[in-house]
């Protein structure tokens, strides 16, 4: 497939053997590479949509041999994934909108206005990004625990945010500085206070960024592990990351059904991700590198 | 919010008529106001509990009890510096933090170079390459766990193919093949992050740079050492402080996968944490450990402070 691509691309007088060799050769690695770096997803979804009389088999067949859905109604009936999934989203919801109204404040300040302690901040957001999420878990843990704040789902929604608010921060501060200052000192200068500009001319401007940032809060706290096993230990809030950490495959819950819960749960991430990818990079190398 | 607006505007102009300074104070403290709420938010939630669990590494925390925590001084820390387990753990956290830099950047910086060129269909297979940063830890733990099954594993097939291999290998069972799985999977996960930025800044060298190179003559390795190499290199500086912040950080996989097993082998301090914390109710020295690893990420990041410092002075 790859030898016909270049065959219609490039007229035949161009094609010496040794370029043909060189693209017959980048073709295949690209086609090697892509292949591993995607065979564990498309054996998610092979083990999802064939029945497991086809999986659970040694060696297991590499093209589908059947299609089936029955599994997902199962899925839904036999475990508590509706609840789950809406547990998740109301924690990753809140966490959303909880950064998108801070990290537009932060993102303004570190961008848009000069003041002393501006490189302080910048600093301290850095540092809080970078410390891994277990250091605070303990000490947070028995905070919680006194202040009755334990297995509620608001109280992780807290927690959440406020690991994830620099870097939305970070991703924010670099689409405001695509604001050009003229528009800025011209908005100041005909009147317009710095808050107003914010509202009226840095915001309006900004709507891809702000996307990113509802997208990198939400689905931070969607994919959150650590934090929502430990605080939300009752079975009641339980969301889908730690719900389905919970299934066991084969002994317990067949393959098919296994593997249909990981697929529900990362459509919605994966989808959002790619398609907000440059704007995510930016913020987690804190803007040190244009992504 | 408009009628707030208009009266800040009016205020402004009568002040200037009358030459009061109030609005230049205004304008001075609008900045510390806009970032107070996340200042008391970020303290509240993150640097106030890493006071709290400095404090708590001295004491004996008993979460049932009322009373105050007992001050037991440098007990917990005298505990573990002469506990063997310990130096295990920073050993083993070593090996998986150094493997996950080396292999997740080795395959980044490959995959860049070879997705830089110029070929058909380059959207797709770059939107391919992203796939396993976007696919969030647990469904890839469920999926690993799958593929490596003993039983039905389809990593088998290609194992079977080795000579020597009759059976399959009991993959997380076996301390260096659960080590090798554990870095292998991370850096999957990790590999198309670092592969995008490295990507980024390959984009970034002129062309006119290789152009001149070629007409006087250089080769492809010439081109790589003397072009390619110089123009990322302060990005592949970075990156390596960034993988090792976040290879040291690695919790959910290793835990899921391997719990830390077995006997221990891939029981990175992160895990050990965690294990000391919720298995063995021990909270006083998981704060302790937690405040040894606190002080390795804090030193980590001033080293990532100071590079980005140094690129911002350069690009200036």
């Amino acid at each position: 497939m790859a030898t016909t691509g270049i065959d219609t691309r490039a007229p035949a007088h161009k094609l010496s053997p040794r370029r043909l060799l060189n693209r017959t050769a980048l073709y295949l690695t690209i086609a090697i590479v892509s292949f591993i770096t995607v065979f564990p997803v498309y054996w998610m979804m092979i083990s999802t949509f064939q029945p497991s009389k086809y999986i659970m088999h040694f060696p297991p067949p590499l093209l589908p041999q059947e299609l089936s859905f029955y599994q997902f109604a199962e899925l839904f009936t036999e475990h508590p994934v509706a609840r789950w999934l809406r547990n998740s989203f109301l924690i990753a919801a809140m966490t959303m909108l909880l950064c998108m109204a801070l990290s537009v404040l932060g993102a303004y300040a570190l961008s848009s206005l000069r003041w002393p302690g501006r490189n302080l901040f910048g600093l301290f957001l850095l540092v809080t990004q970078m410390l891994p999420e277990i250091l605070i878990l303990i000490p947070l843990y028995i905070i919680y625990r006194r202040l009755n704040m334990l297995n509620s789902i608001p109280s992780l929604a807290l927690i959440d945010a406020a690991f994830i608010l620099p870097i939305c921060i970070w991703i924010l501060k670099g689409v405001f500085d695509t604001v050009p200052p003229e528009v800025l000192d011209a908005s100041v200068v005909d009147g317009c206070t710095e808050l107003a500009a914010l509202w009226r001319i840095v915001l309006p401007l900004s709507a891809p960024g702000l996307s990113a940032v509802a997208v990198v809060a939400f689905f931070f706290a969607w994919n959150e592990y650590l934090y929502a096993g430990i605080m939300l230990s009752s079975g009641e809030f339980m969301p889908a990351s730690v719900g389905l950490s919970t299934l066991k495959a084969i002994a317990q819950t067949p393959v098919e059904q296994y593997m249909a819960a990981g697929l529900v749960f990362s459509v919605l991430p994966v989808a959002f991700y790619l398609a907000m990818q440059r704007y995510i990079v930016s913020g987690l190398t804190a803007g040190a590198v244009k992504g | 919010m408009s009628e707030r607006v208009d009266a800040n505007v009016l205020s402004e102009r009568t002040s200037q008529r009358e030459l009061k300074p109030r609005p230049r104070l205004r304008r001075y403290l609008l900045p510390f106001s806009l970032v107070l709420p996340i200042i008391l938010y970020e303290g509240l939630l993150i640097v106030y509990p890493i006071a709290q669990g400095i404090y708590g590494s001295f004491t004996r925390i008993e979460l049932a009890s009322k009373n105050p925590p007992l001050w037991v001084g440098w007990a917990n820390y005298e505990r573990m510096f002469s506990d063997p387990a310990f130096w295990k753990v920073i050993r083993t956290t070593l090996l998986f933090t150094g493997l996950v830099i080396v292999v997740a950047l080795t395959i980044g910086l490959l995959t860049a170079l070879l997705f830089n060129r110029p070929f058909r269909f380059r959207p797709l297979a770059r939107g391919m390459l992203m796939m396993p940063w976007a696919i969030p830890e647990v469904p890839v733990v469920m999926i690993f766990i799958w593929m490596l099954s003993p039983q039905f594993g389809v990593v088998n097939i290609l194992a079977r193919m080795l000579p020597g291999v009759t059976q399959n290998p009991q993959w997380l069972q076996v301390p260096e093949l659960a080590m090798g799985w554990m870095v292998l999977i991370s850096s999957w996960k990790a590999f198309p992050f670092y592969s995008l930025v490295i990507l980024a800044a390959l984009q970034a060298i002129p062309q006119e740079l290789y152009e001149a190179a070629r007409v006087d003559g250089a080769s492809r390795l010439q081109l790589f050492w003397n072009v390619t190499f110089p123009g990322i290199g302060s990005t592949l500086e970075l990156l390596v402080v960034l993988a090792a912040i976040f290879s040291f950080k690695q919790f959910t996989i290793i835990f899921l996968m391997t719990g830390g097993g077995p006997s221990g082998t891939t029981e990175t301090i992160v895990i050990r944490i965690f294990n000391t914390a919720f298995r063995f109710y021990d909270y006083s020295y998981a704060t302790a450990l937690g405040v040894a690893g606190f002080v390795v990420s804090l030193a980590v990041a001033f080293v990532f402070i100071l590079m980005q410092a140094r690129r911002a002075q350069e690009s200036a």
